[in-house]
């Protein structure tokens, strides 16, 4: 073999092992960006599932005050008819006491 | 000659691989970073997304029950308030009403006592005035006051609950027994009292 033709022989192996690397970069390079992707989707997902769990926190926390003010009104009403019976039973007591206040302080 | 050939072309296309494995690992390695960087990122974000959530739950519970406990409170204010109006006003109506009663002449004497006392005057000028009271129903009255006071009695109840109004001569000092001015100075024990009586509070 000449020696033109083993520095052509060397000139190409070098040229293919430029394109392995090349390659190599290029697949590197897609490996990352595939990475990316992908954590853009982790972060969509998470995102929107937390923004889900956010949803069902504040409606189960709704839910919960409005059966809370439910039971508060069943309360009120509870109370307020009990004060209805202590008057009923009561006023006249209520009464005589205020005028015996009025006619001797 | 051609086998060192071979061996340098070997050794270049080798190390060639050999970079070309680095650079993908290299590549594998930075993936993994952006992956566990990207996770460790959201779960952060996710977490606080939902602390927020929790913090805005306790305000929409909060606001709920805050403007319904609120409601619920002046609801039993305005019972309790009408209940002890409703007792004020049978009490008016049986002050009103007391010259019906075995207790009026102890009454009306004691008020006459008080406003003239009060007066500090020689010759006061009584006014008195009670529903259905007939002047001979005031004569007791007229026997307990001083000598020289005058007394007039009213058609009319004296603030429309009757009682006794007192004054010197000018009438420069007045002291008005009326139920009415007597149930306004003794407002808030008779607020108690009633409320007390009724509610146990």
């Amino acid at each position: 073999m000449s020696g033109i033709d083993a520095v052509k022989k060397i000139v190409e192996t070098e040229g293919q092992a430029r394109r392995i690397v090349d390659e190599s970069k290029a697949r590197a390079q897609q490996i990352v960006s595939k990475a990316h992707q992908e954590a853009d989707m982790l972060r969509q997902e998470a995102i929107s599932s937390a923004q889900e769990q956010r949803e069902g926190i504040l409606r189960d926390a709704k839910e919960k005050a409005e059966s809370e003010a439910r039971q508060s009104d069943v309360e009120t009403q509870q109370l307020l008819a009990n004060y209805r019976k202590l008057a009923e039973a009561r006023k006249d007591d209520a009464a005589n006491k205020a005028v015996e206040l009025v006619l001797n302080a | 000659m051609s086998e060192s050939l071979d061996k340098l072309q070997n050794r270049i296309l080798s190390d060639a691989k050999l970079k070309a494995d680095a650079i993908v690992r290299d590549g594998e390695s930075n993936a993994d970073r952006v992956l566990s960087e990207a996770r460790q990122k959201v779960q952060k974000e996710a977490d606080e997304i939902t602390a927020k959530a929790k913090l805005e739950a306790e305000a929409i519970r909060r606001s709920i029950l805050s403007s319904k406990v609120r409601a619920n409170r002046l609801k039993i204010l305005d019972e309790k308030n009408r209940i002890v109006q409703e007792v004020v006003r049978a009490v008016e109506n049986r002050l009103a009403g007391i010259a019906g009663s075995s207790r009026f002449d102890e009454a009306a004497q004691r008020f006459v006592a008080e406003a003239v006392k009060a007066v500090g005057s020689d010759q006061p000028v009584i006014r008195l005035g009670f529903r259905d009271a007939a002047k001979k129903d005031l004569d007791s009255v007229s026997k307990m006051v001083p000598k020289g006071a005058k007394l007039v009695f009213e058609q009319d109840p004296i603030d429309g609950l009757g009682g006794v109004v007192a004054s010197d001569p000018e009438g420069r000092v007045i002291f008005n027994n009326s139920f009415r001015s007597r149930l306004e100075r003794l407002d808030s024990r008779l607020l108690t009292l009633i409320s007390a009586t009724i509610f146990g509070e």
